[in-house]
C-alpha cells in the first residue's frame, strides 16, 4: 500500500563495489538551492521521477513525533488548484475546522487530566464528554460535511492515473522523506507541474481524518504485528538521548494532539527547495528537463530559515541493556551495538564485516545453523543513519534451543573476528559480490532513481560511486580492528523474545516442561475448551488413539505427553457432566 | 532494450536550447491546471514476440532479449510442474521441498556447502523453486563467468545432490514457519480465504502437516525431480549481455543428451462451491480486523477479461481513484488499506476479493460500505471520467511491462507457459480502449454476486461484533448472506486439525 514507512533493508542493497560502473548524472543546481539530477536513457518509453526532502522523524521533537510521516500523507491532499472546486470556500472551512479543533482540544486536555489522576479509564469514551464538548464535535462534523462538498476526492492521484502515471508512492524514514512515480516518457511536463505545485501551494485539507488513517497505519504495522510493539520498545531502549528513539509513525498521544499549524510550520522549514533534491531516470532529453526544472521548480522561493542540524547526540552508554519480551513469535534474540553514522571512516569495514557474518556462506549461518544446529536463521549488519548508527545481529532459535544459546554462539563468532584475521579468500568472496552488485543495481531505472535520491538524503549522490572503492579497500586488519573497537558488552542492548504463554495462571503440572512443550499443551487446552458435548464420541476415540501412541513418544517428551492425556480425560469427564 | 524513437517533443527541445543560452525560459507561462497541458504522442510499440522466440532442436522453446548495457546475463527457466502433479509417489509437500533443495542441496560434483561457496565467490545468483502450479530456476551472473555458471546451473538442474543435512535443515525451518501459522492475522486470512473458496480437498489449499513433512525422504525428492524436472517441461527466458545464436548453442549443447520425459497432467479443478455467509476467526490480542469479501471469479482466457479488469479497477483495484478505497479510507478514515482484486485464474476460476483492515469497532461499518459499492457498480453505469481513468491506467502504463530485456523475455515465456497467444500484446491496448460503460455494467451484473458473498473477518470477534457505539446501525451478523454465521477455530498449526469438525 501507499505511503509506507520506508523499510531500511532497501539501503543495504545499495552497497556498491569496485568494477565501478560509475553513475554520472547531469547535475543542475537551481538558484533557490534545489539540486536536480538527470540520468537520460535514450529510447526508454518511461521516466522514473522523484524527489527527496532531507527531513524525517529525527528532525521532530517530543510532542510532534509522527509529524514528518503525517506530513507525507498530507502531500497527496492537493493544492490551491488540485483537489477543490472552490479554493476560497475550502480555506474558510479549513480555518473553521482548526478553530473548532483547538476548542475541542481544551476539553480533551481536561479529560486527559482526569485520566492522568485516575478518575477515568479512557479519555476517548463518549460517556465522559461534557455537553459542550459533544456539541463542538458535532459542529466539527457538520463543517467536515460542508467541506466534503468542496473537495474533489484524491484529485492528485486521479490526474496522474488518468495520464498513465504508475507506482506513485512516498516513504518516510528516520532521516528523509522520498516521493516517486513512473510516468510515460511524453508526460515529463506533467510531473514538473504536479510536483512543483504541491511544493509551492499545498493545502492540508482533510488533516484530521488523515490523522485517523495514520492511526490505522500504526495499528496495522505496529500494534497488530507479533513483535511490532516490542521492536518499538527495543528501539526506545537502545537510544537514550537520540531522537532515533521514537518511531517514525509517532507515539499515539502525539498523533492525537498534532495540529495543522504544526504541520505547516514543519513544512515551511523542511520542504523548502534548499532542502530538496529531485532526480529523473529514463527516456527524456536533458536540455528539455533542465528548462522545465528552471521554469517549474525555479519559481519556488528559497526557505526563509535554513533547516537546523540535529542537535541532540546520543550519550555514551554506560552499561549493557537487556530487555525480555513475550509475543506470538518464535524465540529469538536481537543484539545491537552502538556504532557509527553513515560516512564514518570505519563504516566500510563494518559493512564488510556484516557481509562476512551473513548470507548462506556467512559465518553465522555456517556455525549456528549448519554446524551447531541451534538456530534456524541468523544475520547481521552495519546500519549507518545520518546522525548515528549501530551494528545489529538477529537470530531465531531452533526448536529445543533457547535464544540465550544463540546469543552466546553469536558472541563466540564476534570474539573470533577480534582475535583471528579473516582469510583472504573469504574476504575476496565478499568483495566479488560487491563488485557484481555495482552492475546489478543499475538494472532498473526506478532502482537507480531511489539510490540517487536516498544517497542525496544522506551525504550526496556521489557516494553511490565512492562507497564501492572503499569497500574494496577494506583489509583483514581493518576488520579485526573495528571488531575490537565496537563489539564491547557495555555498548550493546540485547532483546530476547519468548513465545507468549497466554495469560492464564500456571498449572503446576507445567513445571519441568520447556517452552515448546508448554506451547503444545496450551494448544491442546484451547482446542479442548472449544469441544462440545456432541463430540464426545470422537474425543473418546482420540484419547484411545493417543494413548496407543505412547511408545513412539521420545523419552524427553513423556511428561508432556502424559499431561496431554490427563487434560483430554478431564475434558471428557467435564463434557459428560454437561450432557447429563 | 528495444529502442523507441520519436519521443522527443521538438518544440520543447527548442525551448530547452533557449534556456541553455539565454536563461529566459523561467518566465514562460505556466498553465493554470495540469489538464490544460498538451503532450506529444508516445510512439511505443511492444516488441515482436515471434522475433524473439526460438525453438531448439530438442523442441524446447527459448525467448532471447539481448541487452548489452551491462555485463550481466540472466537465464530464467519456467518449469511446467507443481504441487498439483500427482504421480503415485508424490506425497504432500514433496514438490516444494524438491524445488528449493535443487539449489540448496548441492550438485553431482559438489556438496551443498561447496556449491554455496563457489557460487558466492563467483557472485552468481541461482535460485530454484516449485510452487503450486509452476516451477522456476533462475540464474544471474557476470558475462565473463557465463560458461562456468552455466555448467553449475545445469548440474544443479540435472543432478541435484539433495544432501541429507540440508533436507533436515529445510525441514526444521519449515517446522518453525508452521508453528507461526496462527501468529499473524494476515496469514490466517489468506489461508482461510482459500479454504472457503476452494475447499479442503483441493491441492491449492493443502497446508503440509508436521507428520507429512516428517514422512518426506531424500528418495521422494529424487523421484519427484526425475519425474518433473526435464527439458520437456522447460521454457527459457534469456536476457542480457548475450549473442542470441551463441547462447542458444550453449543451451542446446547442455540439453542434447537430456531427454524430455512425460508431460504433467492437467491441473485439477476445485470440486466444491463456496458457501456464502459470514465466517469469523477469533484472535484475542489484535485491535484491527482483517476482512475479505467475495466469491469465485473466472479464468484468464475469458473474452470479458478486459471489461472485468476495468470494472474492478473502478470498484477497488485502482488505488486512490477507486471507489472502495476512496469511501472507506478517504471519506470515512476507517482503514489504511482497502480495495478489491478480480483474480483471473489460469487453470480454474480465480477469486474476486474485496478487502480492508480496520479497527475492530469499525469493521461492520466498513463492510457495509464495501457491500454497497459491490451493489452500486451492478446497478449504475460508471461515469465517463472513471472509465477514461481506468482505461488510461492500463493503456498508458502498458509500456512499463517492457521496461527491461528481462521483463520482455519473461513476459513472452510466461504467455507461452499459460498456453496463450504471444500476439496478444499487440492488440491489448485496443482491446482495453474498446471497453464501454455498458460493457462494465454488463460484466458487473454477470460476474459479481452480492447474494453469494463469502465474508471472512479475522480479528477480535467480540469487538468486531459489538461494533461502534457511535454507529449502532451497522451489524456484521446482519450482513451475512442467508444469515449464516460460522466461527472457525484456529487449527493446531502442526496437524492442521480444526477443532469442532
Amino acid at each position: 500500500m501507499r505511503r509506507i514507512v520506508m523499510i531500511l533493508a532497501l539501503l543495504l542493497c545499495v552497497a556498491p563495489g569496485a568494477l565501478a560502473q560509475q553513475v554520472k548524472p547531469i547535475v543542475h543546481l537551481l538558484d533557490n538551492g534545489m539540486t536536480v539530477l538527470l540520468v537520460p536513457r535514450t529510447g526508454d518509453p518511461n521516466i522514473s521521477a522523484g524527489w527527496i526532502a532531507k527531513v524525517g522523524s529525527v528532525n521532530e521533537h517530543p510532542g510532534i513525533t509522527g509529524v514528518a510521516h503525517l506530513f507525507e500523507h498530507m502531500m497527496f491532499k492537493g493544492t490551491e488548484t488540485i483537489g477543490t472546486i472552490d479554493a476560497a470556500a475550502d480555506r474558510r472551512v479549513i480555518e473553521q475546522l482548526d478553530r473548532l479543533r483547538a476548542e475541542i482540544r481544551k476539553h480533551e486536555q481536561e479529560l486527559l487530566r482526569q485520566q492522568r489522576v485516575g478518575e477515568i479509564d479512557d479519555w476517548r469514551d463518549r460517556e465522559h464528554r461534557s455537553q459542550a464538548h459533544q456539541d463542538l464535535l458535532e459542529e466539527f462534523d457538520s463543517a467536515l460535511g460542508e467541506q466534503r462538498g468542496l473537495i474533489i476526492k484524491d484529485d492528485f492521484d486521479r490526474i496522474y492515473t488518468g495520464e498513465g502515471g504508475s507506482g506513485m508512492n512516498a516513504g518516510t524514514d528516520y532521516d528523509f522523506t522520498v516521493y516517486f512515480i513512473n510516468v510515460p516518457a511524453n508526460k515529463l511536463e506533467l510531473w514538473f507541474w504536479m510536483e512543483s505545485d504541491r511544493l509551492m501551494n499545498p493545502v492540508f485539507r482533510e488533516f484530521y481524518s488523515e490523522r485517523d488513517v495514520v492511526h490505522e497505519e500504526r495499528r496495522l504495522r505496529t500494534d497488530s504485528t507479533p513483535t511490532g510493539l516490542l521492536d518499538e520498545q527495543f528501539e526506545a531502549t537502545f537510544w537514550e538521548s537520540s531522537p532515533y528513539s521514537w518511531p517514525v509513525v509517532g507515539w499515539p498521544s502525539d498523533l492525537y494532539g498534532l495540529t495543522r499549524e504544526e504541520a505547516l510550520e514543519f513544512f515551511d522549514v523542511n520542504y523548502a527547495p534548499n532542502n530538496i533534491s529531485a532526480a529523473l531516470v529514463g527516456g527524456f532529453d536533458p536540455e528539455e528537463a533542465i528548462a522545465l526544472a528552471e521554469r517549474y521548480f525555479g519559481r519556488i522561493p528559497r526557505g526563509e530559515r535554513e533547516p537546523e542540524p540535529v542537535r541532540t547526540w546520543e550519550v555514551k552508554q554506560q552499561g549493557e541493556k537487556r530487555m525480555i519480551g513475550y509475543a506470538d513469535t518464535s524465540p529469538q534474540v536481537r543484539i545491537r551495538y552502538h556504532g557509527v553514522a553513515d560516512g564514518h571512516v570505519d563504516e566500510p569495514a563494518l559493512l564488510v564485516l556484516g557481509q562476512l557474518l551473513s548470507g548462506r556462506t556467512g559465518r553465522l549461518f555456517k556455525s549456528l545453523v549448519e554446524e551447531q544446529g541451534i538456530a534456524t536463521s541468523v544475520s547481521g549488519g552495519q546500519n549507518g543513519r545520518r546522525w548515528d548508527g549501530y551494528f545489529e545481529i538477529q537470530g531465531t532459535a531452533k526448536q529445543g534451543h533457547t535464544p540465550e544459546e544463540v546469543e552466546s554462539a553469536i558472541y563466540a563468532e564476534l570474539e573470533r573476528l577480534k582475535t583471528e584475521p579473516v582469510p583472504d579468500r573469504e574476504l575476496q568472496k565478499v568483495k566479488n559480490q560487491n563488485a557484481a552488485a555495482e552492475f546489478r543495481r543499475l538494472q532498473s531505472s526506478f532502482g537507480l532513481l531511489l539510490q540517487l535520491l536516498i544517497a542525496e538524503g544522506y551525504r550526496g549522490w556521489e557516494t553511490i560511486n565512492t562507497t564501492g572503492p572503499k569497500l574494496q579497500a577494506v583489509s583483514a586488519e581493518d576488520i579485526q580492528r573495528v571488531a575490537n573497537t565496537y563489539f564491547e558488552p557495555e555498548a550493546r542492548a540485547v532483546a530476547i523474545y519468548y513465545r507468549s504463554q497466554g495469560s492464564e495462571p500456571e498449572d503446576p503440572r507445567l513445571a519441568g516442561l520447556d517452552d515448546q512443550e508448554r506451547q503444545q499443551i496450551n494448544m491442546v487446552r484451547q482446542q479442548l475448551a472449544q469441544a462440545a458435548p456432541d463430540q464426545l464420541d470422537q474425543m473418546r476415540q482420540q484419547l484411545a488413539q493417543t494413548t496407543a501412541m505412547a511408545a513412539q513418544v521420545p523419552e524427553e517428551n513423556q511428561d508432556m505427553f502424559q499431561l496431554m492425556l490427563e487434560l483430554i480425560s478431564e475434558r471428557i469427564e467435564e463434557l459428560e457432566g454437561e450432557q447429563e | 532494450m528495444k529502442t523507441v524513437s520519436g519521443l522527443r517533443p521538438p518544440t520543447l527541445a527548442m525551448i530547452g536550447l533557449l534556456a541553455m543560452t539565454t536563461g529566459v525560459i523561467a518566465q514562460q507561462e505556466i498553465v493554470s491546471h495540469p489538464l490544460e497541458l498538451s503532450f506529444p504522442e508516445l510512439d511505443f510499440q511492444p516488441p515482436d514476440g515471434a522475433a524473439l522466440r526460438h525453438e531448439l532442436s530438442t523442441g524446447t522453446v527459448a525467448y532471447v532479449a539481448e541487452d548489452h548495457a551491462l555485463p550481466l546475463v540472466n537465464i530464467a527457466i519456467l518449469i511446467r510442474s507443481g504441487e498439483y502433479t500427482a504421480p503415485a509417489m508424490l506425497k504432500p509437500g514433496v514438490a516444494s521441498l524438491a524445488g528449493s533443495q535443487m539449489r540448496a542441496g548441492g550438485a553431482a560434483s559438489l556438496s551443498s556447502s561447496e556449491l554455496d561457496e563457489e557460487l558466492d565467490f563467483l557472485a552468481a545468483q541461482i535460485r530454484t523453486g516449485i510452487g503450486s502450479t509452476r516451477g522456476s530456476a533462475n540464474m544471474n551472473c557476470l558475462a565473463k563467468d557465463l560458461d562456468r555458471c552455466l555448467d553449475r546451473f545445469f548440474e544443479i538442474l540435472r543432478q541435484p545432490r539433495y544432501d541429507q543435512e540440508r533436507i533436515d535443515l529445510a525441514k526444521s525451518q519449515q517446522l518453525q514457519r508452521m508453528e507461526q501459522r496462527n501468529d499473524d492475522t494476515g496469514g490466517i486470512e489468506r489461508r482461510e480465504w482459500s479454504r472457503l473458496l476452494y475447499g479442503d480437498a483441493h491441492f491449492s489449499t493443502h497446508a503440509t502437516t508436521e507428520a507429512e513433512l516428517d514422512a518426506i525422504t531424500r528418495q521422494d525428492l529424487l523421484a519427484f525431480h526425475a519425474y518433473a524436472v526435464h527439458p520437456g517441461n522447460f521454457i527459457f527466458a534469456i536476457s542480457g549481455d548475450v549473442q542470441t545464436e551463441e547462447i542458444l548453442g550453449k543451451i542446446e549443447a547442455r540439453l542434447s543428451d537430456w531427454p524430455g520425459a512425460e508431460a504433467p497432467g492437467d491441473v485439477p479443478k476445485p470440486g466444491v462451491e463456496p458457501q456464502p455467509g459470514l465466517y469469523l476467526v477469533h484472535k484475542e490480542d489484535v485491535n484491527q480486523g482483517r476482512v475479505s469479501i467475495g466469491h469465485l471469479s473466472t479464468v484468464i482466457s475469458n473474452p470479458d477479461r478486459f471489461a472485468l479488469q476495468i470494472m474492478n479497477n473502478i470498484l477497488g483495484g485502482g488505488g486512490f481513484t477507486s471507489r472502495i478505497l476512496s469511501r472507506v479510507r478517504s471519506d470515512e478514515g476507517l482503514a489504511y488499506s482497502a480495495g478489491s482484486a478480480f483474480g483471473l485464474g489460469t487453470h480454474y476460476d480465480g477469486s474476486f476479493r474485496a478487502f480492508f483492515q480496520s479497527r475492530s469497532a469499525a469493521v461492520a461499518r466498513a463492510t457495509s460500505i464495501v457491500i454497497d459499492e459491490i451493489g452500486r457498480i451492478r446497478t449504475e453505469k460508471v461515469s465517463d471520467e472513471e472509465l477514461a481513468n481506468a482505461k488510461a491506467s492500463f493503456i498508458d502504463t502498458f509500456s512499463r511491462n517492457f521496461a527491461s530485456a528481462e521483463q520482455i523475455a519473461g513476459l513472452f515465456a510466461n504467455l507461452e507457459l499459460q498456453g496463450r497467444d504471444i500476439g496478444l500484446v499487440s492488440t491489448y491496448r485496443d482491446d482495453m480502449a474498446a471497453v464501454t460503460a455498458d460493457d462494465v455494467l454488463r460484466v458487473a451484473q454477470e460476474y459479481l454476486h452480492p447474494d453469494r458473498l463469502v465474508i471472512l473477518a479475522v480479528g477480535n470477534v467480540d469487538d468486531m461484533l459489538a461494533g461502534d457505539l457511535d454507529n449502532p446501525e451497522f451489524s456484521l451478523e446482519a450482513m451475512a448472506s442467508g444469515g449464516s454465521v460460522t466461527r472457525i477455530a484456529l487449527p493446531d498449526p502442526m496437524t492442521m486439525e480444526y477443532a469442532g469438525r
